[in-house]
């Protein structure tokens, strides 16, 4: 017995701090306090609005953490989807995942997804926040320190922020660990690299149709934590490349068909942010595997938003292809109609208007566009 | 918390290290017609509002019943081609869509709508209901909205009436909490937006 008891102990004190098996509990009062906050913004979390509930896509996402970082572990997750349509994703130190919307839309398969899920678990698991927590503690005043923690610090995990502002070691030290679980799950471990470069010519699509400089290496915004320099695609792409018998898994199609019931509503919300550029990105991207229907309409639809020269020409062209794509979602004669009459082209008697209103006779807008185009005969 | 009113939250950045000193609350009295944002606009309101000193835009005024955050009535008036319906604040990462003077009575409602999902940086934003409306004379837009932003647990609605004339855009918005605020005060603001006059 007391031989055991000696082993334990001499084994907890060889064992570094961040790889115990068991997920780390608050150790003194002031990790209590936070757990407590942390718990607190959870729970809030929980009734909101914002959480994707959907069975299927909660239990695709949490699938994917699980084959790459193992079931006992991936058990330790509280995923929460949530219906922001910018890029991120986040993990608390009390286990609570959240990932947003935008960052579904962006991802192009399974293993992205993987890469960006394990970095984030990477975090969780190392403990990062808890340290970066100590670590300033430690460097600040205690009057400093109440001025900034339940005020600045936590008061960020409510509106669903990045949670903590990550040193760039620790940045280097998730990406090098979401490689590993990669390649534990059999995904391409290119995938990481991958993710970053991309967002980096979303940007640079961005800053181009605003004619601005691109945003790419900016430290600060949303992607404070995250910035995608060239710095970090490179050292991905040689992580990745030290695994050179890893498994290729990219999982494309399964990815395709997790997300097929939802990409409409995400490219919409993404649309209405006038962010012509990165919208127009990524729908090319969705466009990868052939322009549906429902695709042509959503390029009408940014198109004639934009409402610059040749827009509304090229917005009632892919609306016309919609149509012959098969199209019947009643907003496809909408668009056109408008479109028609802003490029000055509309026929007296409007037709595509009262096409839009005979297909859908309850429309919310139905009295405004009978206004503009008189009742449908 | 944090965001969820769409003026007052726009303004936060820009306006307040100059604003707090000067800015301030003015009784708006009832029953006499009132000119808003220095313009050629006027209202005639049937209870006693507050007025803010502060402008979140040049052209724009806000009014409250209770505070902001219960009950708060957004006026534009006279919005010019190129300008942006609230406070630019982010302009390098989110950048507002800017108005034109080529918009449709629908496009008004777009033009609402995205300029409000990108200042709140939410998803749920829903067009209810639009539908055909005068203001003073002019063919003008009358539309219902539901919207909440993320890490507020309060769902708003909000309606909000609106005209271009003269190229130039003329809106009247109102948003409160879906539980009660709402309903409470809903058929004064119906009221108040049959009294605009360009």
């Amino acid at each position: 017995m007391r031989g055991f008891r000696r082993l334990s102990l001499a084994a907890a004190l060889l064992l570094p701090p961040t790889a115990a098996a068991a997920p780390h509990t608050p150790q003194d009062p002031v990790e209590r306090g936070l757990w407590m906050q942390v718990d607190e913004a959870e729970r809030k979390l929980q009734t909101s609005d914002f959480v994707i509930r959907d069975k299927a896509l909660n239990d695709y996402v949490r699938g994917v953490l699980c084959r790459e970082v193992g079931e006992e572990q991936c058990g330790e997750a509280r995923i929460y989807i949530m219906r922001t349509p910018y890029f991120n994703a986040s993990m608390a130190p009390n286990g609570m995942m959240q990932v947003w919307s935008g960052l579904l839309l962006r991802m192009e398969n399974e293993a992205q997804l993987a890469a960006v899920l394990g970095h984030e678990f990477a975090h969780y698991r190392e403990q990062h926040s808890l340290r970066l927590f100590h670590n300033i503690r430690e460097k600040t005043n205690a009057a400093a320190w109440l001025g900034f923690v339940p005020f600045g610090f936590v008061a960020q995990l409510g509106i669903g922020m990045s949670m903590f502002s990550f040193s760039r070691e620790m940045e280097r030290d998730a990406d090098a660990k979401s490689i590993d679980y990669l390649v534990k799950g059999g995904y391409d471990p290119a995938a990481a690299t991958r993710v970053w470069s991309r967002l980096r010519d979303e940007m640079d699509a961005a800053a181009i149709e605003r004619k601005a400089k691109s945003r790419k290496d900016k430290n600060g915004g949303l992607l404070a934590t995250h910035p995608p320099t060239a710095e970090r695609v490179d050292t991905l792409k040689t992580l990745a490349a030290e695994h050179p018998a890893a498994a290729r898994d990219l999982g494309t199609d399964r990815y395709r068909a997790a997300l097929a019931p939802f990409w409409a509503d995400f490219f919409d919300d993404q649309a209405k942010l006038n962010d012509f550029g990165a919208s127009e990105y990524l729908l090319k991207q969705l466009a990868e595997g052939g322009w549906t229907a429902e695709l042509l309409f959503a390029r009408g639809e940014l198109y004639r938003r934009r409402a610059q020269a040749g827009d509304f020409g090229a917005a009632a062209g892919f609306y016309r292809d919609a149509v012959a794509a098969g199209g019947t979602m009643p907003q496809i004669w909408r668009g056109l109609g408008l479109s028609l009459i802003k490029n000055g082209e509309a026929d007296a008697d409007r037709k595509e208007i009262h096409e839009y209103l005979r297909r859908a006779p309850d429309a919310e807008d139905r009295g405004m566009m009978v206004m503009l185009a008189g009742e449908p005969t | 918390m944090i965001r969820k009113r769409i003026v007052i939250a726009a303004l936060i950045a820009a306006a307040l290290p100059v604003a707090p000193a000067l800015a301030g609350w003015k009784l708006v009295p009832a029953g006499q017609p009132v000119a808003v944002a220095k313009s050629g606009m006027t209202v005639t309101p049937g209870e006693d509002w507050n007025r803010w000193t502060a402008r979140p835009i040049k052209t724009s005024e806000v009014w409250t019943l209770d505070g902001t955050s219960l009950n708060e009535l957004y006026f534009v008036a006279g919005l010019a081609e190129g300008k942006t319906l609230f406070r630019d604040i982010a302009k390098k990462d989110r950048p507002l869509p800017k108005f034109s003077k080529a918009m449709l009575l629908p496009d008004v409602v777009e033009f609402f709508e995205s300029s409000t999902r990108t200042a709140l940086q939410t998803s749920l934003f829903e067009i209810d209901k639009v539908e055909p409306d005068k203001m003073s004379g002019h063919d003008a837009v009358r539309f219902a909205f539901t919207y909440a932003v993320e890490g507020d647990q309060l769902p708003r609605k909000g309606i909000a009436k609106a005209a271009v004339v003269n190229g130039q855009l003329y809106l009247v918005s109102f948003v409160a909490p879906s539980i009660h605020y709402f309903d409470r005060d809903a058929a004064k603001v119906n009221k108040l937006l049959d009294t605009v006059k360009i």
